[in-house]
C-alpha cells in the first residue's frame, strides 16, 4: 500500500494517535477576557488580603480556623488534579497502554491544579514568610501530616510535575526553529536518562500527599462527624481522588474535544471509563464498610444536614458509577460525560465535608465564606482554566486522530506561506514530499 | 563480576522490602493503654471549679502579666472579652443550667496536654513542648500561620488573630518568662479564693486527691480530670458539675495524637517504606519506559512524524 493511501485511510480514522495543538480558534475571546478579569480581580484582593490579614476579607472564624483556600482549592482542586498520578499509575506502571494519549492532559491539568492551590496555600498561611523553615529538613515535624503535605506538594509540584510537562514544550520549540533542533534534542536526551526516577517520585509524592491530606482530619477527632472520621481517612482521600482525576482528565478531553470539534476515540474512552467505573465501586465498598463495621451507620438515618450531605455524596458518586458502567458499553457520550460530572462532584462533596460541611466545632459555629473568600477562590481557578486555554491551543495536548496533525499542518502552511514548516510532516495528506511543496 | 546498575537497584530493593516492613510495623511506637512520660519538672495548673466564685480578677491579672492590653470590644468599656480569643490566653466562663439545677464557673486556658495535639501537628514545630517543665510554647519564628493548632486542638485553646499582616497565636504559656523570674503565672497569684494554684504537677495530684477525699461525693465522679484525661494533662481540673458541661470533653485516657495517628505515623518511620516504594517503582518504569519509547520509534517510522513521548 502506498502512503498516499495510507494517509487517506487514516482522515477517516478516529483513533487517537497524536497530541495536536488547537487550531484555528483564537487564544483571546470572550470568555478569556472575563476570566483573565477574575485574575486580575483576585490578584489586587490579595494584596488587600495581605496587609488587612484574614479576618477582613474572609468568613474564617476562631472555629473554623480553615476556609474554602484550604478546603476547596487544596483538598478538593488538587483531587481533581491527580490526573498525573492515578492515570499515570494506569499507563506506566499496570500498562493500560491506550491511557498514555491522555497523559499530556493530566499532567497539564494536574499541573496546573496543583500551582493556583500551591499559590492559594502561601496566600491562606498567616505568615508565609515562615516558609523559609521548609528548606531546613531537621526543623520538619515528621509527624504532622500538614508538613508532609505542605513540602510534598510544594516539591512534587515543582520538580517531578514540572519536569513531567516539559516534552511539549520542548516540543514547540522543536518545530519552531529549526536551529534549536540539536539543542533540543540533546535536552530531551537527558531528560529521558533521569525520566524513570522522576516518575517514579511523582507517583510516590501524590500517594503520600493526598493521603496525609485525609490523615490531616484525624487530628480533629470527634469534631468530624462520625459519618467522615475514620482511621481509613487517608486511604478514602487517596480514592477518592483517583476517581476525581480520572473524570477531571477524560472528562475535560471529552469537553474539549466537543468545543473544538474533534473526533472522540472510544477505545481510550472505553478503557478510562471503565477503570474509574471499578475505581468508583471499590470506593464506594470501602467507603459503605467502613461505616458499617464503625457502626456509624445509624447516623446515616438521622434527619439533619450531615446524613443529608453523606446520601447525596453517595448517590452522586453510586450514580457516576453506574452511567460510567453502561456508557462503555453504549459508547454513548453523553451519559459517559454525566457519569464523571457526577462522580467528581460527588467525590469533591466528600473531600470537602471532613473540613466543612461535616466539621462540627461546637454547635453554635457557622462558617460562610465572605465575598471577597470567594472572589480569590474563583480567581484562582480562573488562573489555572486561562493556562490551560493557552497550553492546548499552543502546545500539542489534546489527544487526536493523526489526519488532525496533517490538517493543522495544512492549515498553517496555508496561513503563513512565507515560513518553512520543516518537520511537520515527511509526507503531506496526499502523499506530495515536504521539501517539494515547500520550495 | 560488575553489577549493573540494574542488579545493584533492585538487589537494594529486595533486601529494602523487609528491613522497610521491619521497621514500619515493629517501630516503638505508644502502645494502648500505656501512659505518657510525664516531664521530670512538670508544672501546672489546679482549679476547683467548686470554689471559683467568678471574680475574673485572673483575667485582668493574665493581660497584664502577659503584657496584652485588655479585651474591651465587647461594650469598649469593660474587659469582658466573652471567650478565649487573640487578646485573651485566660478566660472565666459561667454554665448555668435553664432548669436551676447547680450552676458552675469554669477558667478556661490551656491544657499544657501531656501529648498535645496542636505541637503533634505543627508543621515548623512552631507550637513546642518543653521536654522538661511541659510547658507548651509558641515561638513566632517558626509559625506559617497555617491555623492547624486550632482545629487539632480538642479543648479548642489555640486562638489565630485575624486582623493585621502579622498575625500571632495566642495561647496560655503558663507565664513562663514570669515563672523564670522567680514569680507565679498571674492567674494564680491573684486568685482570691485559691481556687487555682500552680505548683508541681505531681504535687498538685495529690493534693487534688486529698481534697476528694475530704469531701466524698463534693466533686463529679470524684475524679481529676487532667490525671489521665487525653493521655494526661498538666492543668488539672475539680468540679461539681459533669466536665462536659465545662467544655472539658470525654476524650478517653488515650492522647488525641496516639489515638488517630498511631499507625499512620509508622509508614514515615525513618523514611523505609516511601524508599523501598521508590525503588520499585524506577524498576518497573524503566521497563515500561523503554518498551514505550520503541513503540513511539516505530510509529515515527510508519507516519513520518516525529515521536511524542
Amino acid at each position: 500500500m502506498s502512503t498516499a493511501v495510507a494517509n487517506v485511510d487514516r482522515a477517516q480514522s478516529t483513533r487517537w494517535e497524536r497530541n495536536v495543538p488547537v487550531f484555528g480558534f483564537p487564544v483571546i475571546n470572550g470568555f478569556f477576557v472575563f476570566l483573565s478579569v477574575l485574575v486580575l480581580v483576585a490578584v489586587v484582593l490579595t494584596g488587600y488580603r495581605e496587609l488587612a490579614g484574614l479576618g477582613p476579607v474572609s468568613g474564617m472564624n476562631d472555629a473554623y480556623g480553615w476556609g474554602i483556600w484550604k478546603t476547596f482549592n487544596v483538598m478538593v482542586m488538587t483531587a481533581l488534579g491527580s490526573g498525573a498520578f492515578a492515570v499515570g499509575i494506569g499507563a506506566w506502571v499496570f500498562r493500560r497502554k491506550k491511557l498514555h494519549s491522555l497523559m499530556r492532559m493530566a499532567l497539564l491539568t494536574s499541573f496546573l491544579a496543583y500551582a493556583c492551590g500551591l499559590l492559594l496555600l502561601g496566600i491562606d498561611a498567616g505568615r508565609p514568610w515562615n516558609f523559609y523553615w521548609m528548606v531546613f529538613p531537621w526543623k520538619w515535624n515528621m509527624h504532622s501530616p500538614l508538613a508532609e503535605v505542605a513540602i510534598c506538594m510544594s516539591i512534587y509540584a515543582m520538580i517531578p510535575l514540572a519536569v513531567e510537562n516539559l516534552p511539549p514544550l520542548l516540543e514547540r520549540l522543536w518545530y519552531f526553529d529549526s536551529r534549536l533542533r540539536p539543542v533540543v534534542e540533546l535536552i530531551e536526551k537527558r531528560l529521558h536518562y533521569f525520566f524513570p526516577y522522576i516518575i517514579a517520585a511523582a507517583y510516590l509524592l501524590p500517594g503520600m500527599h493526598q493521603s496525609s491530606l485525609g490523615a490531616l482530619m484525624l487530628l480533629a477527632g470527634e469534631r468530624v462527624h462520625p459519618l467522615w472520621q475514620t482511621p481509613w481517612l487517608p486511604l478514602l482521600y487517596l480514592g477518592a481522588a483517583t476517581f476525581m482525576s480520572f473524570g477531571c482528565v477524560a472528562g475535560t478531553t471529552m469537553l474539549c474535544c466537543l468545543v473544538w470539534k474533534r473526533a472522540l476515540d472510544f477505545e481510550v474512552l472505553d478503557e478510562a471509563a471503565r477503570i474509574t467505573s471499578w475505581l468508583i465501586f471499590g470506593w464506594l465498598g470501602l467507603r459503605v464498610l467502613d461505616i458499617l463495621f464503625r457502626g456509624a451507620v445509624g447516623t446515616a438515618f438521622h434527619f439533619d444536614r450531615f446524613a443529608g450531605v453523606f446520601w447525596l455524596e453517595i448517590l452522586l458518586i453510586a450514580a457516576g458509577g453506574v452511567l460510567l458502567w453502561k456508557s462503555v458499553k453504549t459508547h454513548d457520550p453523553q451519559s459517559m460525560f454525566m457519569g464523571y460530572i457526577l462522580s467528581s462532584a460527588g467525590g469533591m462533596i466528600y473531600r470537602f465535608s471532613p473540613t466543612t460541611l461535616a466539621f462540627r466545632p461546637n454547635p453554635q459555629a457557622l462558617y460562610f465564606p465572605a465575598t471577597i473568600e470567594v472572589l480569590v477562590a474563583l480567581g484562582f481557578i480562573s488562573l489555572g482554566v486561562v493556562g490551560f486555554l493557552i497550553a492546548v491551543k499552543r502546545l500539542a495536548i489534546l489527544p487526536a486522530p493523526l489526519s488532525e496533525w496533517h490538517n493543522m499542518a495544512s492549515y498553517f502552511r496555508f496561513r503563513r506561506p512565507y515560513i518553512r514548516w520543516t518537520g511537520y510532516f515527511k509526507y503531506g495528506f496526499f502523499g506530495e514530499d515536504e521539501k517539494l511543496s515547500s520550495e | 563480576m560488575a553489577i549493573t546498575r540494574r542488579q545493584l537497584i533492585s538487589g537494594i530493593a529486595k533486601a529494602g522490602l523487609p528491613a522497610a516492613v521491619a521497621v514500619t510495623v515493629g517501630t516503638d511506637v505508644l502502645q494502648a493503654g500505656e501512659h505518657i512520660a510525664v516531664p521530670t519538672a512538670a508544672v501546672g495548673l489546679l482549679y476547683d471549679a467548686s470554689k471559683c466564685i467568678g471574680c475574673k480578677a485572673c483575667v485582668a491579672a493574665c493581660a497584664e502579666a502577659n503584657d496584652t492590653p485588655p479585651d474591651t470590644r465587647l461594650d469598649s468599656l469593660h474587659q469582658a472579652p466573652s471567650d478565649l480569643n487573640d487578646l485573651t490566653r485566660n478566660v472565666i466562663k459561667l454554665y448555668k443550667p435553664e432548669d436551676g439545677s447547680e450552676f458552675s464557673f469554669v477558667k478556661r486556658q490551656c491544657m499544657h496536654c501531656l501529648d498535645p495535639a496542636c505541637a503533634a501537628g505543627c508543621p515548623f514545630q512552631a507550637l513546642h513542648k518543653d521536654p522538661e517543665s511541659g510547658i507548651v510554647t509558641w515561638t513566632a519564628e517558626k509559625c506559617i500561620g497555617c491555623r492547624y493548632c486550632t482545629i487539632t486542638c480538642p479543648y479548642h485553646i489555640p486562638r489565630f488573630q485575624w486582623a493585621g499582616f502579622n498575625p500571632r497565636v495566642t495561647k496560655c504559656e503558663l507565664c513562663s518568662t514570669r515563672l523564670e523570674q522567680g514569680l507565679k503565672p498571674g492567674c494564680t497569684s491573684v486568685c482570691p479564693t485559691g481556687a487555682v494554684i500552680f505548683g508541681a504537677r505531681s504535687v498538685l495530684l495529690l493534693e487534688a486527691k486529698e481534697r476528694i477525699k475530704d469531701n466524698p461525693g463534693r466533686y463529679y465522679q470524684n475524679r481529676v480530670y487532667g490525671e489521665h484525661d487525653n493521655g494526661g494533662t498538666q492543668s488539672l481540673y475539680l468540679s461539681r458539675v459533669p466536665f462536659e458541661k465545662l467544655g472539658l470533653p470525654e476524650l478517653g485516657e488515650e492522647s488525641v495524637p496516639a489515638r488517630t495517628l498511631r499507625w499512620q505515623r509508622r509508614f514515615y518511620q525513618y523514611f523505609a517504606l516511601p524508599a523501598v516504594l521508590y525503588a520499585g517503582l524506577v524498576q518497573v518504569i524503566r521497563k515500561n519506559l523503554k518498551g514505550h519509547e520503541e513503540e513511539a520509534h516505530e510509529r515515527e517510522k510508519e507516519t513520518g512524524l516525529r515521536a511524542q513521548l
